[in-house]
C-alpha cells in the first residue's frame, strides 16, 4: 500500500520532495562550479529532512510540527525530526503549483489581505495537505497572523486531538523577558517529553549547541566576507541557505558544520580572487525581508544582469547572534531563549521594538557598504510597514536611498515582477545608481 | 550635558585600580588635531582606507572574541577638564607583542567639548564601528561586541594600540567637530579586567537608550512602544474601531438568525 493511500495528508509533502529531487538533478548538471557543489549539499540536507519525516510517518515514529524560532537544537538533541507548518512558503515556494494553492486558499474563503504565508499554511492544514505530527509546537509571535493560523489549526477536525503547546513570548528585550522565555522553553521540552516519550539528555543538548555554535560562528565569518567589494556571492547563495541549514535542516549537527566550512572556503577564494556574482558590481543592495521566493527566478537574476545590483545582505542573512554559553544548564536555556526570541530573523524585527529596524539598518549600511535599502513591503508584513517612517528617516540620516515597494513575496500577481522591475529601475535612475 | 561625567570618573578610578593591582599600564600622549594625529601612522586612515575585512589566514591577532571577552562604549561630556586630550592608555599587552593571540578587549572612548549635545550621541556610538576606515584593521559586523582583527600586513608595518588610538581619535574628530578633547583607553590584560567594565557599560547603555529614544520622540516616533496601541482612550481612530465592532455585531447576529431560521 502506497504511503499516500494510508496517509493522504502526505501528498503535498511528497510533491515537494519530488520537486526538490528535480532541482537537485538540475544542480548536479552544474557540479563543476564550487557554489553548485554547495547547493547540492544544501538540497541533500533538505531531502534528508523530508526523508526523516516520511520515515517517521511510515514507521509510526514521533515527529514534530514546529518553527525555526522555537529552538530546533532541542529537537536535534532529542532525535526528533521536525517540519515547519509554514514550510511551503518559507522553504518551498519555488514549487510550480504555488499559485494554484494560493487560489485554492482564496476559494476556501480566506481573505486575500491575509499574509500569503499564513493563508497557504491554513489551506494546507484545512485541505489535509500537512503531515499530522505527534505533537505540535505553535507560534504566538512575531505577528498577529501566527496566532490566527494556530487558532485554525487547533479547531481543525484532524488536528484538534494533536497535543499542542505554544511558548508565550514577552514583549521587551530585557533580562526578565529572557528568564521568562527560557522557562517557556523548559515547559515546552516537558511537553514534548510527555507526548513523544523521548527524554532530553543535557549532555546531548550541550553537544548539539556546541555544534550549532560552530555553525553560527562560521556563518558570522561568512558574513564578514560579504562585506568585501565585490561581494563574493549575490542572492544565489548566502543568507537563505545559511538560515535553512542553521535553523531548519541541520540545526546543531556535524553535517551542518561541514556545510558552513565549505561555504566559508569558497567565499574566501572568491574574495582573494576579487570575484563576485556579476562581472561588475555596481549597486550593493540590502533587501530587508525574506527573498521573493514565489518569483525569485524572474526577478533577482534580472537585478544582477540589468543593473549589476548585488544583494549583499537580507533580513535572513543578517547576523545579530551571540554564541550560546554551554558552561551550565541555566546558561544554555538563557542562550536558547535569547537566540530564538531576540535574534531569530523576522521575529527580531516584527516582535520586538522598532529600534531593531533602525539599528540593523545603521550597522548593515555602514559595514556592508550598502548603496540602497529596499523594504519590499510584503503585504503580510504590516507590522514592519508600520515602521517605514523610522526606516526612511534612518536612511536619510545615513544618506542612503530607501525604497518601499509594496508586493507579495509569494504571489507574483499582487505586484507583477514587471511592475516591480519598472519601479526599481525608475528609482535607480532617479537616484543616479547603476 | 553631565550625564556621563560620573562614568568618566569611574573609568579614571578603574585605571587607577588596575595600576594599583600591578597591571602593566602604558600611556601615550599624542599631538592634537586630526591631521597631526594621522601624521606618521603606519596604515592609511579614512573612508575606504582599507577593504574593511581581514581574512582568517591573514590575521596577526584577534581582539574581543566571545571566548576572550569584550566591552566597548563611548562617553562624552561638556566638561573639558574631565578628559585629557589625546591621551591613549593601554592596560595589558600591545598588539605587536601578541602574534597569533586572541586577546580580551576593552575599548573606552571619551570625548569632551563645550558645544557637544545629544545630537552627536549617535555619531559617538556609531563611530566605534569603523567599517573600512583603518587599513588592515577589521571590526567584525557582530552587534553587541567589539570583536576585531589586525592583519599581518598592518602588524608588520608597526600597527599597535598607539596607532589604533590615534586613528580612532582622528575619525571621531573628523565626524564630530565640536570635540575639543579625546581620550582612549584599551584593556587587554585579562577577561576579568575587561569584565569589570561591564558594570559601567550597562549603565551607559541604559542612558544611551534613553537619549536615542528622546531623539526619536522629538522626530515624532516612539521606537520602544506603540503607545496608541495600548490605550484605546487616547487613540484618534477609536470612532472607526467602534463602528467596525458595531458592524461585526450586526453581521454575527444576522448569521445566527439565518442559521436558526
Amino acid at each position: 500500500m502506497a504511503l499516500v493511500d494510508k496517509h493522504p495528508e502526505m501528498v503535498r509533502y511528497i510533491s515537494e520532495l519530488e520537486w526538490f529531487k528535480f532541482l537537485r538533478e538540475q544542480t548536479v548538471a552544474l557540479i563543476e562550479i564550487p557554489e553548485m557543489q554547495l547547493q547540492v549539499k544544501t538540497l541533500d540536507s533538505l531531502l534528508s529532512m523530508y526523508g526523516r519525516i516520511i520515515d517517521a510517518v511510515e514507521n509510526n515514529k514521533p515527529f514534530l510540527a514546529s518553527y525555526y524560532c522555537l529552538a530546533p537544537e532541542l529537537y536535534t538533541a532529542m532525535d526528533l525530526p521536525y517540519y515547519m507548518v509554514m514550510q511551503t512558503p518559507f522553504l518551498a515556494s519555488s514549487v510550480p503549483y504555488l499559485l494554484k494553492d494560493i487560489d485554492a486558499a482564496e476559494e476556501m474563503g480566506l481573505g486575500n489581505d491575509l499574509c500569503t504565508a499564513i493563508r497557504l499554511s491554513i489551506y494546507y492544514v484545512e485541505a489535509n495537505l500537512s503531515p499530522l505530527p505527534t505533537c505540535a509546537l505553535n507560534l504566538l509571535y512575531p505577528c498577529d497572523g501566527a496566532p490566527l493560523l494556530h487558532e485554525v489549526i487547533k479547531r481543525n477536525q484532524r488536528w484538534r486531538n494533536i497535543p499542542m503547546f505554544a511558548p508565550d513570548p514577552p514583549y521587551y528585550m530585557d533580562e526578565r523577558s529572557l528568564n521568562y522565555f527560557a522557562g517557556e522553553l523548559r515547559n515546552m521540552v516537558k511537553f514534548i517529553e510527555k507526548h513523544t516519550h523521548r527524554k532530553l539528555d543535557l549532555d546531548k543538548l550541550k553537544e548539539t549547541i556546541e555544534c550549532s555554535n560552530q555553525m553560527f560562528r562560521l556563518w558570522d565569518e561568512y558574513n564578514q566576507l560579504r562585506r568585501n567589494v565585490p561581494s563574493p556571492h549575490g542572492w544565489g547563495i548566502g543568507g537563505p541557505q545559511c538560515f535553512s541549514q542553521a535553523w531548519v535542516y541541520q540545526a546543531g549537527t556535524p553535517e551542518g558544520v561541514d556545510w558552513f566550512k565549505k561555504l566559508v572556503e569558497i567565499a574566501e577564494l572568491n574574495v582573494k580572487a576579487g570575484v563576485g556574482p556579476v562581472p561588475q558590481e555596481k549597486i550593493r543592495l540590502f533587501w530587508f525581508d525574506l527573498l521573493p521566493f514565489g518569483w525569485v527566478f524572474e526577478f533577482l537574476p534580472w537585478l544582477e544582469s540589468e543593473w549589476g545590483a548585488v544583494m549583499v545582505m537580507d533580513m535572513f542573512a543578517n547576523f545579530p547572534y551571540t554564541m550560546i554559553d554551554t558552561s551550565s544548564e541555566e546558561k544554555m536555556w538563557l542562550g536558547l531563549a535569547k537566540r530564538n526570541l531576540f535574534d531569530s530573523p523576522m521575529v527580531r524585527q516584527a516582535r520586538g521594538v522598532a529600534d531593531n529596524f533602525a539599528n540593523d539598518i545603521r550597522r548593515i549600511v555602514k559595514d556592508y557598504k550598502i548603496d540602497v535599502v529596499i523594504w519590499p513591503g510584503h503585504m503580510g508584513h504590516k507590522d514592519g510597514s508600520a515602521t517605514v517612517g523610522i526606516m526612511r528617516e534612518t536612511c536619510r540620516d545615513l544618506n542612503v536611498p530607501f525604497i518601499h515597494l509594496g508586493l507579495d513575496l509569494f504571489d507574483k500577481r499582487y505586484s507583477t515582477p514587471d511592475q516591480i522591475k519598472d519601479k526599481i529601475s525608475q528609482f535607480f535612475r532617479a537616484m543616479g545608481l547603476g | 550635558m553631565a550625564v556621563f561625567d560620573v562614568y568618566i570618573k569611574k573609568v579614571a578610578e578603574y585605571i587607577e585600580a588596575m595600576q594599583a593591582s600591578g597591571r602593566q599600564v602604558r600611556t601615550f600622549d599624542c599631538p592634537s588635531g586630526p591631521e597631526r594625529l594621522l601624521n606618521g601612522l603606519p596604515v592609511r586612515v579614512g573612508p575606504g582606507a582599507g577593504s574593511g575585512i581581514v581574512l582568517r589566514g591573514d590575521t596577526f591577532a584577534e581582539l574581543g572574541s566571545p571566548e576572550a571577552g569584550s566591552c566597548a562604549f563611548p562617553l562624552w561630556t561638556n566638561n573639558t577638564s574631565l578628559v585629557k586630550d589625546c591621551r591613549i592608555t593601554l592596560i595589558g599587552p600591545d598588539i605587536l607583542e601578541s602574534k597569533g593571540a586572541s586577546l580580551p578587549f576593552g575599548q573606552i572612548i571619551m570625548a569632551a567639548g563645550e558645544k557637544l549635545s545629544e545630537k552627536e550621541h549617535s555619531v559617538f556610538d556609531e563611530s566605534q564601528y569603523i567599517s573600512d576606515q583603518i587599513e588592515g584593521y577589521m571590526v567584525k559586523s557582530t552587534p553587541g561586541r567589539m570583536w576585531t582583527r589586525i592583519s599581518n600586513d598592518a602588524a608588520e608595518r608597526g600597527f599597535g594600540f598607539e596607532a589604533l588610538g590615534k586613528a580612532l581619535m582622528a575619525i571621531y574628530k573628523s565626524h564630530a567637530p565640536h570635540v575639543e578633547a579625546m581620550e582612549v583607553v584599551f584593556v587587554t590584560s585579562g577577561k576579568e579586567d575587561v569584565g569589570r567594565l561591564d558594570e559601567i557599560a550597562e549603565q551607559v547603555k541604559k542612558i544611551s537608550k534613553d537619549i536615542v529614544r528622546e531623539t526619536w520622540l522629538a522626530r515624532g516616533y516612539d521606537i520602544l512602544e506603540c503607545t496608541l496601541g495600548w490605550d484605546c482612550g487616547s487613540c484618534p481612530d477609536k470612532a472607526v474601531c467602534d463602528d467596525i465592532k458595531t458592524v461585526l455585531k450586526v453581521r454575527k447576529k444576522k448569521a445566527v438568525d439565518t442559521e436558526t431560521a
